[in-house]
C-alpha cells in the first residue's frame, strides 16, 4: 500500500531519468535525512557519536571510494587503507604548511593528492587483470605505508612519528582537535558525506558510470565498441581515491584525532573492503549498510556483555568479538553474495507488490 | 655520480668484500625464501583445484603450530602430538568445505577470497579463545629437530648455519618432492589436477568434488602444519605469525597462481632478492625495512612484463 | 530482516536498561579501568602486566575492602594494542564514569593526551608513555611514574660506560627499536647525547610485521659490529630479538634492553644461551613481600586469579611490575581521600592524588612491597618521579640484580623535557597550562 507505485507515469523521458522516479522512495531518503540531521545529534551520547555515528559515516565514505573502483569498474583493489592515509597525511601536510587556510578547502585538496598517488598506481591495471592486479594495490599498501614511517618531512620530524591534528576553527567554531565538540564533527562529516555522496550517485548513474560498468562486465567488450579502457579505468581509479583520500583526512581530523603510520596498514584496507562487498558491490546505498553492520556490530558486542551484568573477562568477549564478525562475513557471503543493497532491493519489490503476492 | 656509484658499484663492491657475509645473507635468505615457498605451494593447490584464493593460509601454519605446541603443553607427547594435530587439521578442513565452501559454489572469486578472510578471523578468535595469545616455544626437541649450530669458515670469515633451518630446508625438499609425485602419479593427485583443468569434465568422468576439495585442504593443512613447526621453532609461536601469509601473495603472483614450480621458484627468489636487496640497498641508503614492500613491488615489475606471472598458464581471452 | 531490526531495537533497550542499573549499585566504588591487551601479537607482554594488576585490585577488595571501604572496581577494555580499539575504549570508560585512563600504548597515549584536558581525565603511564609527560605544568592530567623512556635511556648508557658516558667516546651502539611512537621515543635523547659524548648511535628499526624475522636487522648488526645494542622491544619483538642475538653469536653481555623488554618468557626460549642479557628494570620480583604474600593467599590459591600457574608466572618481573603500577594507582586513591576527607573521589581530587605520590622508603615498606621498587616522589611539576632502576641480568634460568639503584642524568633530561613539552603545547594552541603550579 504504502509502496504503490500505479498513478506514478511518466511524461517525458527526462521525468523517467529522474533520481527518484518513484515517489516514496524521496519521502523514505527524506525522513532518513531527517532523522541523520536532527533527530540522532539530539538523542546521542558523546560515545555514540565517537564510537558509532562518526566512525559509521567515514567508514562509508572509504567504502564508496573503494566501491566505485571495485564494484563499478571492477578493478579490485586491497590498498585502500595506504590511500587513506595519502588523504590524511596530505591534508596534514597543508594544515601544517598553512594554517589559515579553510579546513574545508585542506580536506578537498588532500583529495587531489591521494587521486594523483591512485592513478599512479593504477596504470598497471591497463595490463594486469583479475588477483594479478590486487598486487600492485598491495605494493601501494605496503610500499606507502613504509613511506609513511621513513619520510619524516610527511609528520614534520616529529619524535614519535605520529601525526597530530591541531584546534582548527571553521567560521569562530572549533570543528577538529581536541576541544572540538563531538557534534559539531558529525555535523561537519555528515555534510561532506552528503555531499560526496550525491556527487557520486550523479557520477555514477551518468556516462561515465555506465563506461565503467561496461568494462567491469567485460573490458574486451567495451573496448571493440569504443570505449577508451585507459581513460575508463584510471578516471575510475582517480575519483575512486580521491574520494578515499577525503575519508582518510576526515578519519583523521574529525575522529582520531592523532594517527601513526601503522593505522593505514592492512587490516583497514580489508576492513573497508569488507564494508564494500557485505554492503554489496556496484551499490551506494550498500556503503552505508555495510558500515552499520562492520563498524556498530563489535561495539555493540563489546558493550554488550557488561550492560547485561554477564561476567565475562574482556579479553574473552574481543576473541568471541572477532570470530563473530568472522562467521558474519561468511554468513552474509553465503545468504546474500550481492550484498545488503540486495536485501533491500528485495524488501522493495515486496513492498510495492504488497498487499498482493502477485 | 656519487649517487650513481651508491646505486650501482657500492653495494658489489661490500659483497666483494666481505664474501662470507654475502654467504650468510644468502643463506638467510634461502630459508625465508624456502617458508615463503611452503606457504605459497598451500595456496596454489587450494586455488588449483577449486579457484580459491585462500587467505586463510597463513592463520592455518599458526593454528596448526598452535595446536601441536597446545597439545603438548596439555602432556600428550610431541610424537603422539603431531598424528593428533594432523587430525584437527583434517577435521578443519571437512568444516571448511561443508560450512563455508559447498554453499559458495560457483560464486565470483572475490567472494570465495572475502569468505576466506572471513576464515581468517574466526581463527584467530578461536584460537586466541583456546590458547591464548601468548608467545609459545615450538617444541623442537621433543620433535627430534637438532637445535645446535654448524660454523664454516669460508675466506676468513664464518658463516653460521642453524641446524633447525637446515633441517627445515631437507624438510620441505622432501615434503615438496613428495607432493609432486602424489600429484603426478598417484590417482587422487591426478584428480585434483583434472579439477584444476575443469570442474564439469572432472565432474562429469566421476571424480567427487567434495572429497577432492576436503583433501586438498588437508595437504594445505599438513603444509601449514609443516611450515609452523619450521617457522615456530625459528621464532616462537605467535598470532604475530599471521603476517608471514601476506608476503606468500607476491611469491604466488610472480611463479603464477596455478603453478606449483612456480611457487617454489618464485619464493626462494623472493626471499633471496628481498634479503639482498635489503642489506645492501635497502639499510644503507633507504633507512631499512624495505623487506615489507620489496616483494610487493618486484612482482609487479615483472607481472608488467609478464602478466600470467612467470609459470602460470596464459590468459586467453576470447569475447 | 525486519525480525532482526525487531531484535536489535530489543537488545539496545536491554542494553540501556541494564546500564541505569549498573549506575545504580555502583555508589560506594570507583571505576579504574585498565585498556588491557590480551589479545594481539603484543599479547605476550600484556598478560602478565594485566594479571598482576588485576590481582593486586581484588587483593585489596579482599584484604581491606578496597581503599577505605570504597571497593576499587578495576575494569579491563581490551584493546589488543590497536589503537582504534584504544580510543573506543576511553570513550566508552569515560561514559561508564571512569576516574583513570591507563592506555598502555604510546601511540593510544597520543591519541588521549589531548583530550584529557577536555574530558579533566587524569592518564596513568607508569613507565611508558611520552617522556616529556614529566612535566607536570604542561601536561596537567598525564602521569609517567616511576622513571620515563628517557630516565631508562640514560640510566642504560651509564651502566654500559661503566658511570662515564665519556668512556663510550668512539664506540658505536646500535638502538634495536620497534618502528612505532614507542619504539623511537628514545631517539632525541640518545641523539643529544650522542653529539655530546662522541659516540656513533646506529638506529635499527624493526617493523611490526617483521618482529618474529629479524634477520635482516640482526645480519646488520653483524656488519656494523656495533660495541653494544640497547633494545626498545616490546612484545614478540623481544622474543626474535633475543633467539637472532643466540643465532649471529652476538655477546650477551653487551646487549641491553628497556624494562618492557625483560619478560621471562622470552629469555626462556633461549634458556642458558641468553645469560648475560641485561635490561633495565625499575622493578624486582620478591616473593617474600607482605604483599606478594596476601595475593598469593587471598587471590591466587583462592583461585581468582587469571594467572598462568603451570609457567612459574608468579615469580616474573612483569607480573610483580603489574602488581607495583595497581599499587601507584590505588595510592594515588588514597591520598585523594585522605586531602580531600572524601569517600569516592572524581577525577579532579585523583589527579591530584597522583600528583602527590610519596613512595619513600618507609611508604614502601608499610605497604608491603620491600625490595620491590627504589623511592619515588611526584609532584605537581614533576610527574614521573624518577625512582631510578636496577640492572637485571638472566642467569639462565631467571633475572637477578646486577647492580645498585642507577640514577638518571637530569641535567640532560629535565633540559630536553622543557623543549620537546614546549613544542608539543605550542603545536596543539591552546594549550591549557597548569599555571597554578608553582614549583
Amino acid at each position: 500500500m504504502l509502496y504503490r507505485t500505479a498513478s506514478q507515469f511518466k511524461t517525458s523521458y527526462h521525468a523517467d531519468h529522474a533520481l527518484f522516479p518513484v515517489r516514496q522512495d524521496a519521502w523514505l531518503l527524506g525522513i532518513i535525512l531527517i532523522f541523520a540531521y536532527a533527530i540522532i545529534p539530539m538523542t546521542a551520547s558523546e560515545f555514540t557519536f565517537n564510537a558509532l555515528l562518526i566512525p559509521v559515516l567515514i567508514y562509508a565514505l572509504a567504502a564508496l571510494g573503494l566501491n566505485i573502483l571495485t564494484g563499478y569498474a571492477g578493478q579490485l583493489s586491497l590498498g585502500t587503507g595506504a590511500f587513506m592515509g595519502v588523504g590524511a597525511y596530505a591534508c596534514f601536510k597543508i594544515i601544517t604548511a598553512f594554517p589559515d587556510l579553510n579546513i574545508v578547502v585542506a580536506i578537498a585538496l588532500s583529495g587531489f593528492f591521494s587521486a594523483a598517488v591512485g592513478v599512479a598506481f593504477g596504470l598497471p591495471s591497463l595490463r594486469i587483470k583479475g588477483f594479478y592486479l590486487a598486487i600492485t594495490t598491495l605494493a601501494a599498501q605496503f610500499f606507502l605505508v613504509w613511506l609513511f614511517e621513513k619520510w619524516g618531512w610527511l609528520y614534520n620530524y616529529s619524535s614519535s612519528g605520529a601525526i597530530q591534528v591541531p584546534n582548527i576553527e571553521m567560521f569562530g567554531i572549533i570543528v577538529a582537535g581536541p576541544n572540538a565538540s563531538s557534534v559539531t564533527q558529525y555535523y561537519f562529516v555528515l555534510a561532506v558525506v552528503t555531499a560526496v555522496t550525491w556527487l557520486a550517485i550523479n557520477i555514477t548513474r551518468g556516462r561515465i558510470g555506465r563506461i565503467w560498468k561496461s568494462v567491469r562486465d567485460m573490458d574486451i567488450a567495451a573496448e571493440l565498441v569504443g570505449i577508451n579502457l585507459m581513460k575508463a579505468k584510471l578516471s575510475a581509479f582517480a575519483i575512486s581515491s580521491y574520494i578515499v583520500g577525503v575519508a582518510g583526512a576526515l578519519f583523521v581530523f574529525l575522529w582520531r584525532g592523532a594517527a601513526e603510520p601503522n593505522l593505514f596498514d592492512i587490516p583497514l584496507s580489508f576492513r573497508v573492503l569488507f564494508i564494500a562487498i557485505i554492503g554489496g558491490l556496484g551499490s551506494i546505498l550498500g556503503n552505508y549498510l555495510g558500515a552499520i553492520l562492520i563498524v556498530a556490530l563489535p561495539v555493540v558486542l563489546g558493550t554488550l556483555p557488561g550492560m547485561l551484568g554477564i561476567p565475562i573477562q574482556s579479553a574473552t568477549v574481543e576473541h568471541l568479538n572477532v570470530m563473530i564478525v568472522g562467521a558474519t562475513i561468511i554468513l552474509f557471503l553465503i545468504v546474500e553474495p550481492h550484498g545488503l543493497a540486495r536485501f533491500w532491493q528485495i524488501i522493495r519489490e515486496k513492498l510495492i507488490m504488497w498487499p498482493f503476492p502477485h | 655520480m656519487e649517487f650513481l656509484n651508491s646505486i650501482l658499484i657500492k653495494p658489489f663492491q661490500d659483497m666483494v668484500a666481505a664474501p662470507d657475509f654475502l654467504l650468510q645473507v644468502l643463506w638467510e635468505g634461502l630459508v625465508a625464501g624456502v617458508l615463503y615457498a611452503l606457504i605459497a605451494l598451500g595456496f596454489v593447490l587450494i586455488y588449483k583445484s577449486s579457484r580459491i584464493f585462500n587467505f586463510a593460509q597463513g592463520i592455518m601454519v599458526v593454528f596448526a603450530a598452535l595446536t601441536l605446541v597446545g597439545l603438548h603443553e596439555k602432556g600428550v607427547p610431541a610424537l603422539l602430538a603431531v598424528p593428533l594435530t594432523l587430525v584437527v587439521m583434517f577435521l578443519l578442513a571437512v568444516a571448511i568445505e561443508r560450512v563455508v565452501l559447498r554453499p559458495l559454489v560457483n560464486q565470483p572469486d572475490i567472494i570465495l577470497f572475502m569468505a576466506t578472510i572471513g576464515i581468517t578471523l574466526f581463527l584467530v578468535g578461536f584460537g586466541e579463545l583456546i590458547f591464548g595469545g601468548e608467545n609459545k616455544v615450538m617444541i623442537t626437541e621433543q620433535l627430534g629437530i637438532p637445535t645446535g649450530s654448524l660454523t664454516f669458515e669460508p675466506f676468513g670469515g664464518f658463516v653460521s648455519i642453524e641446524q633447525k633451518d637446515l633441517t627445515a630446508v631437507i624438510g620441505a625438499v622432501v615434503l615438496v618432492a613428495v607432493l609432486l609425485v602424489f600429484l603426478n602419479k598417484s590417482k587422487m593427485g591426478r584428480a585434483i589436477r583434472a579439477l584444476g583443468d575443469d570442474h564439469q569434465a572432472a565432474l562429469s568422468v566421476g571424480i567427487s568434488l567434495s572429497t577432492i576439495w576436503i583433501l586438498v585442504w588437508f595437504i594445505a593443512g599438513i603444509i601449514a602444519l609443516a611450515t609452523g613447526i619450521v617457522w615456530g621453532a625459528r621464532a616462537g609461536v605467535s598470532f604475530a605469525l599471521e603476517v608471514i601469509a601476506y608476503k606468500a601473495l607476491p611469491v604466488l603472483m610472480l611463479g603464477g597462481l596455478e603453478s606449483v614450480l612456480g611457487a617454489i621458484i618464485g619464493g626462494l627468489a623472493i626471499g633471496i632478492l628481498e634479503k639482498l636487496f635489503e642489506i645492501y640497498w635497502g639499510q644503507p641508503l633507504m633507512g631499512g625495512n624495505t623487506e615489507t614492500w620489496f616483494a610487493f613491488v618486484f612482482a609487479l615489475i615483472v607481472l608488467l612484463f609478464r602478466p600470467q606471472g612467470l609459470f602460470g598458464e596464459r590468459i586467453i581471452e576470447r569475447v | 530482516m525486519k525480525r532482526l531490526m525487531k531484535t536489535a531495537l530489543l537488545a539496545t533497550t536491554i542494553a540501556a536498561g541494564a546500564a541505569f542499573a549498573g549506575a545504580a549499585y555502583a555508589q560506594d566504588s570507583v571505576l579504574l579501568p585498565n585498556l588491557s591487551y590480551r589479545t594481539g601479537p603484543f599479547a605476550a607482554t600484556g598478560t602478565p602486566l594485566m594479571n598482576g594488576q588485576r590481582d593486586y585490585m581484588t587483593m585489596l577488595n579482599e584484604r581491606d575492602g578496597g581503599a577505605n571501604g570504597v571497593i576499587l572496581n578495576y575494569q579491563e577494555c581490551e584493546t589488543g594494542y590497536n589503537t582504534e580499539k584504544g580510543v573506543e575504549c576511553y570513550e566508552k570508560t569515560k561514559a561508564e564514569g571512569a576516574i583513570v585512563t591507563q592506555p598502555w600504548s604510546t601511540g593510544i597515549t597520543l591519541q588521549v593526551l589531548p583530550k584529557s584536558n577536555v574530558d579533566s581525565m587524569p592518564i596513568l603511564a607508569p613507565g611508558y608513555g611520552f617522556s616529556a609527560m614529566q612535566d607536570g605544568k604542561v601536561f596537567k592530567w598525564a602521569f609517567n611514574p616511576p622513571a620515563s623512556y628517557w630516565d631508562g635511556a640514560s640510566m642504560i648508557l651509564q651502566n654500559i660506560s661503566d658511570g662515564n658516558l665519556d668512556n663510550l667516546k668512539g664506540k658505536k651502539i646500535a638502538l634495536l627499536h620497534l618502528d612505532h611512537p614507542f619504539g623511537k621515543e628514545p631517539i632525541p635523547l640518545l641523539e643529544t647525547l650522542a653529539k655530546k659524548h662522541g659516540f656513533t648511535l646506529l638506529p635499527i628499526p624493526v617493523g611490526l610485521k617483521e618482529m618474529q624475522n629479524q634477520s635482516a636487522q640482526w645480519l646488520q648488526i653483524r656488519r656494523e659490529r656495533p660495541d653494544f645494542v640497547v633494545m626498545w622491544g616490546w612484545g614478540a619483538m623481544n622474543a626474535g630479538a633475543i633467539t637472532e642475538a643466540v643465532k649471529t653469536k652476538y655477546p650477551m653481555n653487551q646487549f641491553v634492553g628497556i624494562w618492557w623488554s625483560g619478560l621471562d618468557a622470552d629469555l626462556k626460549l633461549v634458556g642458558d644461551a641468553g645469560k648475560g642479557y641485561r635490561t633495565l628494570s625499575w622493578s624486582y620480583p620478591n616473593n617474600e613481600s607482605k604483599v606478594m604474600k596476601d595475593i598469593k593467599q587471598l587471590v591466587v590459591d583462592a583461585g581468582k586469579s587469571m594467572l598462568n600457574t603451570s609457567t612459574g608466572e608468579f615469580d616474573w618481573v612483569f607480573y610483580q611490575r603489574g602488581v607495583l603500577i595497581s599499587a601507584m594507582l590505588a595510592e594515588g586513591v588514597k591520598e585523594a581521600q585522605k586531602h580531600f576527607n572524601t569517600k569516592v573521589v572524581d577525577r579532579e581530587q585523583l589527579r591530584w592524588g597522583l600528583e602527590n605520590l610519596d613512595f619513600s622508603e618507609a611508604k614502601i615498606k608499610e605497604l608491603g612491597l620491600d625490595g620491590m621498587i627504589p623511592p619515588f616522589k611526584t609532584t605537581c611539576g614533576n610527574h614521573t618521579g624518577h625512582s631510578g632502576a636496577w640492572m637485571l641480568e638472566w642467569d639462565g634460568t631467571k633475572f637477578v640484580k646486577a647492580s645498585d639503584v642507577l640514577q638518571a642524568d637530569r641535567a640532560e633530561i629535565d633540559a630536553l623535557v622543557a623543549e620537546k613539552a614546549k613544542e608539543y603545547a605550542d603545536a596543539n594552541q591552546p594549550w591549557p597550562m597548569n599555571d597554578e603550579c608553582k614549583l
